[in-house]
C-alpha cells in the first residue's frame, strides 16, 4: 500500500482528481460489491464538490455488468493491466485510499469496514469543505466489516480447474422472472406441485394477473431486489416476492409487511443460512409491533400462536416459501432439522399492545413510539407455562424459572435465549405488582438455575462446560446460572384474554456466532 | 385460454464449478482438514488424522477450523488454505 504522504501515481496515463477518494476492486469480489454499494451513495453526496472513482481490476465488459446489477452512477477507471495495482502497492481489495488537495495520499483502509468509510467520507468533507453525510451505521443489514479478497495482481495462476463464479450478495436490480404456461389438462393447482413452487399445501397459482396485483400495491420495481436469501443466496426480487406471496394467499397489502420481513430475515445478523441447514428445531418466528397490527388484522390475542388471522398465516407462509424457492432450503435438501418445527409452515405473531403493562418488543431495539416493525428470533417451538392460582408477580414468575431452566438441553446453561411471551392475564398480575419490563428479565435471571447437584459426573450434555458456569444460590439450593446476562431473556406479550397461560421460546445458537434477533421498521 | 403463471423459483443456472482430479495416492501427501467446530469433532478429527498417516502414508495433516459451525467459513480460513497449497482438504461436517 503507498504510504501516507506519497505522490498518487497515475492509472491509465490520466491525471487523477484530488481531493479524491479512490477505490481499486474486483468484480468477482463480495466484499467490494458491499463496499461500492456504499461508495456510490458517498457520490451521490459528495457529487460536484468532491471526486469520488472506482478503479476496476477488470475489463470493462465485466465491469459496466456489474455496476449495473449493483445500480452504480460513479465513474469508473479500469487497470486491466494491473500495472497501478502494482504500484499502488495494493495487497487486498477493495482498497481506499483518500488524495489531500495535492494529490497525496492522506489515508487509506483496506476490506471493507463501515468505521473505515465513515473516516474516510468525514476527512473527504473537510477536505473539500463540505458537510460529509450521515455516517453508516451499524445493523443495516449488512456487516460492519468484511475481510477483502486478495489483489488480482497477486492471485496465484489459475490451475486447470474451473472456479465457481462468487455470490453475488449486493446486487440490487434482478432478471424478470420467467413466465410458465400450465400445460393443457392439468390443473394449474398440481401443476404448481410438479413444478415444485409449493410446500405440501395446496397453492394459488402464481398467474401474471394475480402477481400484477400483488405488485400494483408497492411502489417498488418489480426488478428491484430486496435481499439475497441464503443459503443460495438467490436474489429475491420484488416480482418473485410477490409470485411467492399470491401462492401463499396473501393480500396485496401485505406487501408493506411482506418487504421488510424479507430483509429483515436475510439480515446478516439473524443468521438464517445457518437456521435454515440446521438439525434443530429453530425458525424464524416474526412479531408484528405497532399499527400495522391493527390495519392488517394480525392476530395478538386469543390462538395467537395458532391459524387464527389471515395476516398471520399467509405471511408466514410466503416467508418460509421464499426459504425454500429462492432460498434453496427444502426439507430433506439442505432444511436436515431432526424434528422439525409447526412454525415452518408459519411463525408470525402479533404483540398484543393493548393487554400489555409495558412498550413493544420492537421498543428494545429501537422502534417505538407507535411505529410498526417486524422483529425475527429464531425460536423453538413454544414451551407452555401454566399458573392460576398466583397473586403476585413473584410467585407467578416462579412458575417460568423451570421452564427457562430446561432451554437448549436442561444441564447446559449461557448459551441460549430466550422470548417470554406472557398471556395478558399474567401480564395483568405483573403489572399490578408494579413490575417494570426490567423488573420480570431480572427476576427471570436471577431465579433460574440448574441446581449443582444434577452435574453429577454422568458425563451428559452441558456437564463438560461447568468451569465456564457463574455459581448462584436460589432458594437456599446452589446452582449454576442458566442464562449469561439479564438481555439473554427479551419478553412481550400476546395471547388471549382468558386463561392464566404463557410460553416459552427458546433460541439457537445466539451471540455474532450464531443468530441475533433483528428488528426492521414497516412504513 | 392457456394459464400463465410467474416462476416463483430461483432461476440462476447451478454455479458451474468442476471437480478436481482425484488423487492418484494419498502417499506423502498434504491433507488439509477443515473442522466446523461442533462439539467432539476434534475428537473424530484426530483419530482420522491418525488413520490418515498410519493407514495411507500422509506425510502431514494440516488442521483448520472455522470460528462457528453455524456460519459459512470466513475468507480468511479459505485463504489460509488455499496459502498451504495442500493436496486435498476434507471438510469435516459434523452431527
Amino acid at each position: 500500500m503507498l504510504a501516507h504522504g506519497e505522490i498518487a501515481p497515475e492509472i491509465g496515463g490520466q491525471p487523477l482528481p484530488s481531493p479524491a477518494l479512490l477505490c481499486f476492486f474486483k468484480t468477482d469480489c463480495p466484499a467490494c460489491h458491499l463496499g461500492l454499494r456504499y461508495l456510490d451513495g458517498l457520490f451521490q453526496h459528495y457529487r460536484g464538490r468532491a471526486a469520488i472513482v472506482a478503479v476496476s481490476q477488470d475489463d470493462p465488459s465485466g465491469t459496466h455488468a456489474l455496476a449495473e446489477s449493483l445500480g452504480l452512477e460513479l465513474p469508473m477507471r479500469f487497470d486491466s493491466s494491473l500495472q497501478a495495482s502494482e504500484a499502488w502497492g495494493l495487497e487486498a481489495v477493495p482498497a481506499l485510499f483518500l488524495l489531500d488537495r495535492r494529490g497525496r495520499v492522506c489515508d487509506s483502509s483496506q476490506g471493507f469496514d463501515k468505521a473505515d468509510l465513515n473516516r474516510l467520507s468525514g476527512a473527504l468533507g473537510g477536505l473539500a469543505d463540505t458537510e460529509p453525510p450521515a455516517p453508516i451505521r451499524s445493523g443495516d443489514g449488512n456487516p460492519d466489516f468484511q475481510p477483502g479478497c486478495v489483489s488480482r495482481h497477486l492471485e496465484p495462476p489459475s490451475g486447470e480447474e474451473e472456479a465457481a463464479p462468487a455470490l453475488e450478495l449486493y446486487s440490487r436490480r434482478g432478471l424478470k422472472a420467467s413466465r410458465v404456461q400450465v400445460p393443457e389438462g392439468i390443473e394449474p393447482e398440481e401443476f404448481c406441485y410438479e413444478q415444485g413452487f409449493a410446500d405440501p399445501l395446496p397453492v394459488i397459482p402464481p398467474t401474471v394477473g394475480r402477481v400484477e396485483r400483488m405488485l400494483a400495491a408497492t411502489s417498488l420495481a418489480p426488478d428491484e431486489i430486496v435481499a439475497h436469501v441464503p443459503p443460495n443466496y438467490a436474489p429475491a426480487s420484488v416480482e418473485k416476492l410477490a409470485a411467492n406471496a399470491v401462492m401463499a394467499g396473501c393480500l396485496p397489502e401485505y406487501m408493506r409487511v411482506l418487504v421488510p420481513a424479507v430483509r429483515a430475515l436475510c439480515d446478516e445478523r439473524l443468521d438464517i443460512h445457518g437456521v435454515q441447514g440446521t438439525t434443530h428445531f429453530a425458525a424464524p418466528l416474526a412479531v408484528i409491533n405497532g399499527p400495522v397490527r391493527l390495519d392488517l388484522g394480525f392476530a395478538c390475542g386469543s390462538n395467537v400462536f395458532s391459524n387464527a388471522a389471515r395476516a398471520n398465516s399467509t405471511i408466514g407462509r410466503a416467508l418460509q416459501l421464499v426459504l425454500r424457492n429462492l432460498g434453496g432450503a427444502a426439507p430433506g435438501r439442505i432444511d436436515m432439522s431432526t424434528m422439525g418445527n409447526p412454525g415452518r409452515f408459519a411463525y408470525v405473531i402479533g404483540e398484543n399492545e393493548e393487554a400489555s403493562p409495558w412498550g413493544p418488543l420492537s421498543e428494545d431495539f429501537g422502534v417505538g413510539g407507535g411505529r410498526s416493525a417486524v422483529t425475527f428470533y429464531c425460536a423453538e417451538p413454544p414451551r407452555p407455562v401454566s399458573e392460576h392460582k398466583a397473586r403476585t408477580a413473584e410467585v407467578l414468575l416462579r412458575a417460568f424459572c423451570p421452564v427457562l431452566a430446561n432451554l437448549w438441553s436442561h444441564r447446559v446453561c449461557r448459551r441460549q435465549e430466550a422470548l417470554v411471551v406472557i398471556g395478558p392475564e399474567h401480564a395483568s398480575t405483573l403489572g399490578r405488582s408494579g413490575f417494570t419490563k426490567r423488573d420480570v428479565v431480572e427476576y427471570l435471571f436471577e431465579n433460574t438455575g440448574v441446581a449443582l447437584r444434577e452435574y453429577d459426573g454422568d458425563g451428559g450434555e452441558g456437564t463438560q462446560e461447568v468451569k465456564w458456569y457463574e455459581e448462584c444460590v436460589i432458594r437456599g439450593e446452589r446452582c449454576y446460572r442458566k442464562f449469561r446476562r439479564p438481555e439473554s431473556i427479551r419478553v412481550m406479550v400476546a395471547g388471549g384474554p382468558a386463561g392464566k397461560f404463557s410460553v416459552v421460546l427458546g433460541s439457537w445458537q445466539v451471540g455474532p456466532r450464531g443468530s441475533q434477533m433483528v428488528c426492521m421498521e414497516i412504513d | 385460454m392457456p394459464t400463465t403463471l410467474v416462476n416463483p423459483l430461483d432461476e440462476r443456472d447451478p454455479p458451474a464449478g468442476s471437480v478436481p482430479a482425484r488423487l492418484a495416492t494419498l502417499q506423502s501427501s498434504r491433507i488439509a482438514l477443515l473442522d466446523i467446530s461442533k462439539p467432539g469433532g476434534s475428537i473424530f478429527l484426530d483419530r482420522l488424522e491418525s488413520l490418515l498417516k498410519a493407514r495411507h502414508g500422509v506425510s502431514e495433516v494440516l488442521r483448520y477450523a472455522k470460528p462457528t459451525f453455524a456460519k459459512p467459513a470466513p475468507e480468511a480460513v479459505l485463504a489460509d488454505i488455499r496459502e498451504a497449497q495442500p493436496h486435498a482438504v476434507i471438510e469435516a461436517l459434523a452431527d
